[in-house]
């Protein structure tokens, strides 16, 4: 009983903060402030994943959402500008209705979900048991999202894989210099450009 | 009266739109792309809310593996004998474990999840529906995990194809504010 | 052997390859790789076609691990013409590419590129083939980001914008395309699409389900380009290398429409989607509006790549319109058009990369006389222009025929085909302007002089032009080929949904 109490209360908590990492998100002017809640958000909501039994998940969301993304940030922060612009604080009216929108349409879906924890939801009693039944003896690994992520959907990490190479792909594409090389600066700009930085 | 119910879905929904309303009303191109990761964040957390189930716990087998008879057997059986680095107190305990003892890899770090005595009648059918050998132990469901793990990566791809975009727009316009771009290159019908 | 396997040799084939290309620095080397690949991909697409067409739909397991445990691949001729697209217009793509990249690119980082656009054509490729509703998003994400970076690679600046503009569209369809997944899922506890269907006959009266149903609709949308979400597309295609708008513009779209295709017909069903949620309410309208502003927009441009961006914005209007009617013929027409659009829009987009590799732009205004400069470019920009009016004998009537019967066939629909032949109208004003251009105005006098200079069109890029181009009149003359395929395709989707 006490163990229940003291998971719903980290489990409000943590939502709590969560709501209010975000709404400070969308208020600061300073990106670099604006980057670290982000990975603060991302580091909170690592913690709740571990509050609702997927703590692969959390460690994952640790270590990409609050590390790599943050140090990304960091780094465009580095290379361009770190204050967002005053202008666009005001509250803007169609976004604002696009989001009421899709979040109404979304608590609309909500509302004939299983409650949160239900053993009886359907998701828990197709496919998935067969995966905790079998993972043992057709996979022999004890972490069963090991089992299933590496073997039985196996092909979709290979896809992850893939895009994380198209990832790499594409920022060397777009941000590698150029050595010096016979006819190999063909970029033409339309509106006299004052700020192309050096290449090579 | 503290199992939320539809109310944890709710809350994510909320944090969806903040990062969705972030995501399309701001200009500074940074400032959108965290609006997306904080979009992307609370998706995932929609999903892993119905993989859980009340009483359960992770999707790592707890205790010994079951008897089998594949390639897999000397696999399992190192697993087996590194799991018993572990926790050796229960390695020859016999079935059903109560779970109180229960001594996964996680009981030391997270509060006793207490299982038996109120597991609901619901839950001790899942639990004989994921055959875990132990009636008492039910399991959170791994597939939304595997999903989240997959999308979690994509999102951090496109994150960083987009701030590669965004490093040379600067360095083309020299802004990354939306408005600015727009004077410098009008924006045709 | 190898035939057992050669679902899956379509996508692990140039899966592969685009590492290769990395590793494989000199640029002419990774461009005869890059193009051996495409074309084998061209010949596996059209044995899997054949055999689909021949013997029924194919099921593969991946790793034998059966459905709904592993992930299954699933073709049916839908699916088989889809692959046929799109590995075809990569392979004559990639005859066009080596002489226009050298121009548009950095010579060093065509390798990169090239591994780009692998990557591209497998995302579309695995999207077609898949059985998996979540292997579907993992694909989608592979081809779109590739799209973004290809774009990005545009010579203009504002190719950059324009990049970014579609990976925060993009980013935002996915993500609703994966929301709409979860609450599929939800319901269900499957992922795998045949199943997925099987099991929403006892769930889809909830509204978890019609709003799992709206969410993918919407995302799905957005990378369809359906008006009023199309806005991403005329600045991408505008912008981006010749070689890339050209590819995009005949596959990305139309393997957005194949998915939607796929959700409403297989994986939804007709009863739900169009008896209960009336998606037709929704969707007509939105195509017709599609149709119509997006042509009469595409009158006033100047640029006659964007021009073209805003006449594919109208011609998926027709596509949704087709199969919004929820028939068998509906559906016929929407798959013989989606073919026709690619090859026609392909080979116009191909027929502009010649322009501006010859005269540097592809602005109205540069493009006078073209029709005494380059005579065989300009003469295939007409055909190309005469099939998006639907001129019998083009590609572009076959279809506008298929469409009109298909709307002429339940009643109440005859006002829709009338305004489909009104629309071809506003086709002829575009195509008018633009052929106005090329022979009704003289040359001026510095283009005459700076065209002394250039050298002629090479004939790879000439090549690729022609065929695809005389391919939509090959088709408009005998369209058995494309009508066989599409009408099986029809009876497959709508067959299996009951």
């Amino acid at each position: 009983m006490r163990g229940r109490c003291l998971i719903g209360l980290v489990d409000i908590l943590l939502i709590t903060l969560l709501a209010a990492t975000a709404l400070v998100i969308i208020a600061v002017r300073d990106l670099f402030a604006a980057v670290m809640l982000a990975g603060i958000f991302s580091l909170i909501s690592a913690g709740l994943f571990t509050v609702m039994d997927a703590v692969d998940v959390a460690f994952t969301e640790a270590a990409v959402g609050a590390g790599i993304s943050t140090v990304l940030m960091l780094g465009t922060l580095m290379l361009t500008t770190s204050r967002e612009r005053r202008g666009t604080a005001r509250i803007q009216i169609l976004p604002l209705i696009v989001v009421t929108l899709t979040g109404a349409a979304l608590i609309y879906g909500t509302l004939d979900m299983p409650i949160y924890g239900d053993p009886q939801a359907p998701v828990h009693h197709h496919v998935a048991p067969e995966y905790i039944a079998d993972s043992p003896h057709e996979v022999g690994v004890p972490n069963i999202v090991t089992a299933v992520l590496a073997s039985y959907r196996g092909y979709d990490t290979l896809g992850e894989t893939t895009v994380v190479f198209i990832a790499g792909t594409g920022v060397l594409l777009l941000l590698k210099r150029p050595r010096r090389e016979a006819g190999a600066e063909p970029t033409k700009n339309t509106s006299g450009d004052q700020n192309q930085t050096a290449s090579g | 009266m503290l199992s939320p119910g539809l109310y944890n879905y709710w809350i994510v929904v909320v944090l969806m739109m903040a990062g969705f309303y972030t995501l399309i009303s701001r200009g500074n191109l940074v400032k959108k792309l965290i609006g997306l990761n904080i979009f992307q964040v609370s998706v995932f957390m929609l999903y892993i809310s119905m993989g859980k189930v009340q009483g359960g716990v992770a999707p790592i087998l707890i205790g010994e593996m079951p008897a089998h008879g594949h390639a897999a057997t000397h696999a399992a059986h190192d697993i087996d004998s590194s799991h018993d680095l572990h926790h050796d107190v229960h390695a020859k305990e016999s079935p059903p474990r109560h779970p109180n003892e229960s001594e996964g890899v996680l009981s030391d770090v997270l509060p006793q999840i207490d299982a038996s005595p109120s597991l609901s009648p619901a839950a001790v059918q899942l639990a004989e529906l994921q055959k875990t050998g132990d009636a008492t132990i039910v399991y959170s469901n791994p597939l939304p995990h595997v999903l989240i793990l997959t999308a979690i990566v994509v999102g951090v791809a496109t994150t960083a194809l987009g701030l590669a975009l965004v490093v040379r727009i600067n360095e083309q316009y020299g802004t990354i504010e939306e408005d600015e771009i727009h004077v410098m290159d009008p924006e045709q019908p | 052997m190898i035939s057992q396997h050669l679902p899956i040799l379509q996508i692990v084939v140039p899966l592969l390859a685009a590492p290769l290309c990395v590793l494989l620095r000199q640029r002419h080397a990774v461009w005869a790789f890059a193009l051996g690949v495409c074309w084998a991909s061209f010949g596996v697409a059209l044995a899997l076609l054949l055999r689909v067409m021949n013997d029924g739909p194919l099921v593969y397991e991946l790793g034998g691990w059966a459905a709904p445990w592993g992930i299954v691949y699933r073709l049916d001729p839908l699916g088989g013409i889809v692959l046929l697209i799109v590995s075809g217009v990569a392979a004559l793509v990639l005859v066009f590419a080596p002489r226009v990249l050298d121009q548009e690119i950095p010579a060093d980082k065509h390798y990169l590129f090239f591994a780009a656009f692998l990557l591209c054509m497998t995302g579309l490729l695995g999207i077609t083939i898949t059985g998996d509703i979540f292997n579907v998003f993992v694909f989608l994400e592979i081809s779109s980001l590739s799209a973004y970076v290809l774009i990005s690679m545009g010579a203009d600046r504002r190719a950059l914008l324009a990049a970014y503009r579609y990976l925060v569209m993009g980013t935002i369809g996915s993500t609703f395309i994966l929301i709409g997944i979860g609450l599929a899922y939800m319901m269900t506890g499957t992922l795998n699409m045949a199943d997925l269907a099987a099991r929403l006959g006892d769930v889809h009266e909830t509204r978890t389900i019609r709003a799992a149903f709206a969410f993918l609709t919407v995302g799905v949308s957005i990378k369809l380009a359906l008006f009023p979400l199309h806005v991403w597309l005329p600045n991408a295609y505008t912008y981006a290398p010749s070689m890339v708008t050209a590819f995009l513009a005949a596959t990305a779209t139309k393997v957005s429409c194949y998915l939607l295709l796929r959700l409403v017909f297989t994986v939804f069903g007709v009863p739900l989607v169009f008896d209960e949620m009336r998606l037709a309410a929704v969707f007509m309208p939105l195509a017709l509006m599609a149709i119509f502003v997006a042509s009469t927009v595409a009158i006033f441009q100047t640029n006659v790549k964007r021009l073209l961006a805003y006449s594919s914005v109208a011609q998926i209007g027709y596509l949704v319109l087709a199969f919004g009617f929820a028939s068998q013929a509906g559906v016929t027409a929407c798959v013989i058009h989606l073919f026709n659009h690619a090859l026609m829009k392909g080979a116009l987009f191909l027929a502009l990369g010649c322009v501006a590799f010859r005269i540097g732009s592809v602005d109205l205004e540069d493009l006078r006389g073209l029709g005494r400069r380059m005579p065989w470019i300009a003469a295939l920009i007409v055909i190309g222009g005469l099939n998006l009016i639907g001129v019998p004998l083009t590609a572009g009537f076959i279809s506008k025929w298929y469409l009109v019967m298909a709307a002429l066939e339940q009643r109440e629909y005859w006002p829709v085909a009338v305004a489909m032949l009104f629309s071809s109208l506003l086709a002829v004003a575009y195509v008018w302007r633009i052929v106005e251009v090329l022979y009704m105005q003289p040359p001026r006098p510095s283009d005459l002089q700076s065209d002394q200079r250039e050298a002629p069109v090479p004939l790879s890029m000439v090549a690729p032009t022609t065929v695809m181009t005389l391919g939509t009149v090959v088709l408009g003359v005998y369209p058995t080929f494309t009508v066989q395929v599409a009408q099986r395709a029809a009876e497959f989707l709508l067959g299996v949904a009951a």
